[in-house]
């Protein structure tokens, strides 16, 4: 291949013919590119967020159940910061303390919760369930396998592919001239992004690095050369083979992203200094350098660990909440601030939630959680779904307050696709359970 | 990035030297052996005359890294008396370093202390393969400084002595010390875990009861011996545990916590219990019959101790610990895709080390390390295993004599830099999943490569730039170094520099054992003579950077 460097690069404007060229970039084909941008941003809060603590009724009746099942993990009934839903089922709903930042985005209608969503395949009777003749996502209450859920939504399947992997192999031509893979990971390897015919570019959380010994000219450019030509050996091992691939993606993205990384305009808006933080500051600045990149639909995937409170979960939740809250809210800020809010959807997702009981001073592992949903495209100020009663022994408590879910991963993952361009007719492929639910679109996405 | 398979079109003698020996390894495919071709030994074999080569590869299964006389060593004694020699050798501790340092204000700030010592352990400890062991162990029963034992450095340091003391003991006991160590007691939330008090809802923690069989012995599903999954008459695998063998041992799991208290809600942590056993308090003790596994119920009215120790002798008994410790300690030492006849032979000796006794670690790392597969003669493109990436550098390390002015090593961060670190695990499921397989041909073939879980673009970028730093700036030739500055002795290459082809064949040497493929050598070279030869150290450290971002070094064959 020609040396090509990133002016040149950016002046090709993504032609399809020169990108063919590139590993790890895709073939033209059929090009016929969406007329917008669109971005979904995945916050996986990792461990299992105790969200019935996170959205909580503030109603006398519903709040006297709550505080009789959690005792001293209930947050006080005067400190929960109240919400005005458009809709209201009949209770009022507060959340919690350290979450100002997102009850703001709530009342001015840019952020909506989905309440007791989690992995399904089918709808379930607490009676089904407790009778052994439910059909239920495999290990369930596992960390890995239910994480593993909530990124593939492949119940029993052997499913090797995520959702968000799916939605990228199904957009693969419409994105053809796009300069950067449209699964990007911020934290890692994940199966979300796992898909058949793409593959997700991973970064660091500020960013894709340079390799330190390459440059444009000299012995630089030689050992560039170099090290291409070494990793684009025929290797005999399958070890060997997939340690070039990802060393060829790398150098063939790494400075292409860090350069326009590089152009991107300073963001105003200030991020918390948290690990959180920093990868949505990231995703901003790659969001402000998507037309550089020729970026038109993009998935981000960016985490947040410690939500596994089996301990101390009185004294850790505070703080983890408000790392939630205070990155989410600057992230909402940072895509107003480059006028781009409403084709911005950041959405959280977690392993599970967790029991209503205690264990003394934490709690275990659920079922069914809620969801957070941010940005101008969301129908906001709304719950959507059922908020169950949080009793034990309750309609929806299987065992020490685990809760059956009322609505479905896949339902929440087909909503979110929907928005972001997957037509109805293959929203099956996406959220392969779908066809199980009546409702197919929550509709809290414009 | 054109063709993917270049011609081999070189002058330079060296390279043409490694094209000949390596005609039957065709490209780095890794054949067992750089050495003449004999015709395969008639069973029973007699024991063979170990190459170098083989020696080195060996090593490389069973150290942090071969080095060439390390390789001597071997060929010299043979692969089963320098086991039996290591076996025998006294286990290089961290805990009594980590006391042996002032204690600071906050116990965190001995954290980096502690890798350091784990790395020291490991690049300079003669009990190699004990370490090696106890860091295979770590990524089963895994503990991790991030979260909540961020400050009790004393606690890790002392966990990971007990994984090195019990690598060649028996798993049961094994099992009990991890159960009871604080380290563990803390992480994993069953220190402080309290029998129930239905008036507050308050049950017992599930973390432990569910990890312990999950993770660290039995898995989630039920297992052949051989380490296949078994299936119900419908085709579906059998699950090893429900909830409520869960909620069984979350009670059995009740009552412990730091020793020497007053009492159990006065446990309060210090530098010194954190390092002793967890002590029983009776009173919060649940005393209730209890669910285990394989429908075996615990009589009411145990003591804690009685409980705990059926119970970990249940889960001991268990058919699937054999095929699942097998392949976790495969994994780690010698492939990433073990036939089941080769996990079959190991569980077998995990379930019967021959002389009755189970659980038998020694003999279960002897019949791994000495496994036909462990180093087949006919090669096959699933042997071996990526190389993780603190064995990346370690062996860099101990190939190149690396050290410091101080003696330290002052690695703290490698979890951020390596993506991988002693006892940094991001959670208790490792830095990987055993079963991970990338998109392409490893998830296509069914295969699975775990460690390339954490190979990221990212986390391959800022390796290959530690690399590149490693080889040009933190050398023995940098005058300017700092007395904590790790640095390798390149010595030896910059004698040779003069010498393109003798440089690169002697970095060969001592990383791959010269088994260089035709096209890493060719380009080493010519990048080498790229340089002036007025300046051998950045000849020598071209060489070294190159052959140490390879993707042959990043593999163990």
């Amino acid at each position: 291949m020609a040396a090509i460097n990133r002016r040149d690069f950016l002046k090709l404007g993504g032609a399809g013919a020169a990108l063919a060229a590139c590993p790890g970039l895709h073939v033209a084909a059929a090009p016929g590119p969406f007329d917008d941008y669109r971005a979904l941003v995945c916050v996986f809060l990792f461990g299992g967020n105790d969200s019935f603590n996170m959205l909580v009724p503030v109603s006398d009746a519903e709040y006297g159940v709550y505080a009789a099942s959690r005792q001293n993990l209930a947050i006080a009934q005067a400190d929960l910061l109240p919400i005005q839903p458009l809709a209201s089922d009949g209770t009022d709903y507060g959340l919690h303390p350290s979450m100002p930042e997102v009850r703001d985005l709530f009342e001015s209608g840019r952020a909506a919760f989905v309440t007791n969503v989690g992995p399904l395949i089918q709808p379930v009777t607490k009676a089904a369930f407790l009778a052994g003749s439910a059909v239920l996502p495999p290990q369930l209450f596992s960390h890995n396998d239910q994480q593993d859920q909530w990124h593939s939504l492949k119940g029993t399947n052997q499913t090797a592919t995520g959702w968000a992997g799916r939605i990228a192999d199904l957009i693969r031509l419409e994105v053809s001239g796009q300069q950067l893979a449209t699964n990007a990971s911020l934290f890692g390897n994940t199966l979300f992004q796992s898909a058949g015919e793409t593959v997700a570019y991973v970064m660091g959380p500020q960013g894709p690095v340079p390799f330190e010994g390459f440059g444009d000219s000299g012995i630089f450019l030689e050992q560039r050369r170099a090290f291409e030509r070494i990793i684009g050996g025929d290797y005999g091992s399958i070890y060997e083979r997939g340690f070039a691939e990802v060393q060829q993606r790398a150098v063939d993205a790494a400075d292409r992203v860090s350069g326009a990384i590089a152009e991107a305009p300073n963001l105003a808006t200030v991020f918390p200094a948290s690990q959180l933080g920093e990868q949505l500051r990231t995703v901003a600045r790659l969001i402000a350098v998507r037309d550089e990149l020729a970026m038109e639909r993009q998935i981000f995937f960016v985490a947040a660990g410690g939500f596994d409170t089996h301990d101390d979960q009185a004294e850790l939740q505070p703080g983890l909440l408000a790392g939630v809250s205070q990155a989410i809210a600057a992230f909402h800020a940072a895509t107003v601030e480059l006028g781009i809010a409403d084709s911005v959807t950041t959405f959280t997702q977690s392993d599970f939630g967790r029991t209503l009981t205690s264990n003394g001073d934490g709690t275990d592992h659920g079922w069914g959680g809620i969801q957070l949903v941010v940005g101008d495209a969301v129908r906001g100020r709304e719950l959507y779904g059922a908020y169950p009663l949080l009793a034990i022994d309750g309609p929806e408590d299987v065992g020490g307050g685990r809760m059956i879910p009322s609505v479905s991963a896949d339902q929440y993952a087909a909503t979110l696709a929907r928005w972001f361009g997957i037509p109805d007719a293959d929203l099956a492929q996406v959220a392969p359970h779908i066809d199980n639910f009546i409702q197919r679109d929550l509709g809290f996405l414009l | 990035m054109t063709g993917r398979l270049r011609v081999y079109a070189s002058g330079s003698r060296a390279a043409l030297l490694l094209a000949a020996s390596l005609a039957l390894t065709a490209c780095g495919g890794g054949g067992s052996s750089g050495g003449a071709s004999e015709p395969p030994p008639p069973p029973p074999p007699p024991p063979p005359t170990l190459s170098k080569t083989e020696a080195f590869r060996f090593l490389n299964q069973a150290t942090f890294g071969a080095t060439e006389a390390g390789a001597d060593a071997v060929v010299e004694s043979g692969i089963e008396a320098w086991i039996d020699n290591q076996m025998n050798a006294p286990a290089s501790l961290q805990l009594p370093y980590l006391r042996s340092l002032p204690r600071p204000d906050f116990p965190g700030q001995l954290q980096p202390d502690r890798v350091d010592v784990w790395f020291r352990n490991a690049v300079d400890g003669e009990d190699q393969l004990r370490q090696r062991v106890a860091f295979a162990l770590s990524q089963v029963m895994v503990v991790s400084q991030l979260g909540a034992l961020e400050g009790a450095p004393w606690a890790l340091a002392d966990y990971y002595d007990t994984l090195a003391e019990h690598a060649f003991g028996n798993f049961r006991d094994l099992m009990e010390a991890v159960t009871l160590h604080p380290a563990m007691g803390i992480y994993l939330s069953m220190l402080g875990n309290e029998k129930p008090n239905p008036a507050l809802n308050i049950r017992p923690d599930e973390n432990y009861a569910r990890e312990l069989m999950q993770l660290f012995t039995i898995g989630l599903v039920e297992l052949n011996v051989d380490g296949t999954v078994k299936t119900d008459g419908a085709g579906q695998p059998i699950p090893t545990y429900d909830q409520s063998v869960i909620e069984g041992f979350a009670h059995v799991y009740t009552g412990w916590h730091f020793a020497g208290a007053p009492g159990f809600e006065q446990a309060r942590i210090t530098p010194f219990n954190q390092t002793q056993p967890m002590a029983l308090y009776e009173a919060f003790h649940d005393t209730g019959a209890k669910r285990l596994l394989g429908g075996v119920e615990l009589p009411a009215g145990q003591s804690g101790e009685e409980d705990l120790r059926a119970a970990l002798d249940n889960v001991f008994e268990h058919p699937n610990v054999g095929p699942f410790i097998a392949t976790r300690l495969i994994e780690r030492l010698t492939t990433s895709n073990p036939s089941p006849a080769y996990v079959r032979r190991v569980a077998e000796t995990f379930n019967d080390n021959g002389a009755g006794v189970r659980g038998d670690l020694a003999a279960v790392v002897r019949a791994i390390l000495l496994d036909a597969e462990a180093r087949p003669d006919d090669a096959l493109d699933t042997d071996g295993k990526l190389k993780e990436p603190l064995l990346r550098l370690t062996q860099l390390w101990r190939a190149y004599d690396a050290r410091s002015e101080s003696g330290a090593f002052p690695f703290g961060f490698a979890y951020i830099l390596l993506g991988q670190g002693p006892l940094q695990s991001p959670s208790v499921f490792n830095f990987y999943s055993p079963f991970y397989a990338p998109p392409g041909e490893i998830r296509d073939r069914g295969l699975v490569a775990p460690e390339l879980q954490i190979a990221t673009e990212y986390q391959n970028t800022l390796i290959t730039n530690l690399m590149l730093a490693q080889a040009f700036v933190n050398h023995s030739e940098n005058p300017d170094l700092g007395p904590d500055d790790v640095f390798i002795d390149i010595g030896e290459e910059v004698a040779l520099a003069g010498d393109a082809d003798a440089l690169v064949a002697r970095v060969a040497d001592k990383l791959l054992a010269g088994e260089i493929s035709p096209l890493l050598a060719e380009e080493a070279v010519g990048m080498v003579e790229r340089i002036p030869a007025g300046d051998p150290i950045a000849r020598a450290a071209e060489a070294i950077y190159l052959v140490a971002s390879s993707p042959e070094y990043a593999y163990q064959r």
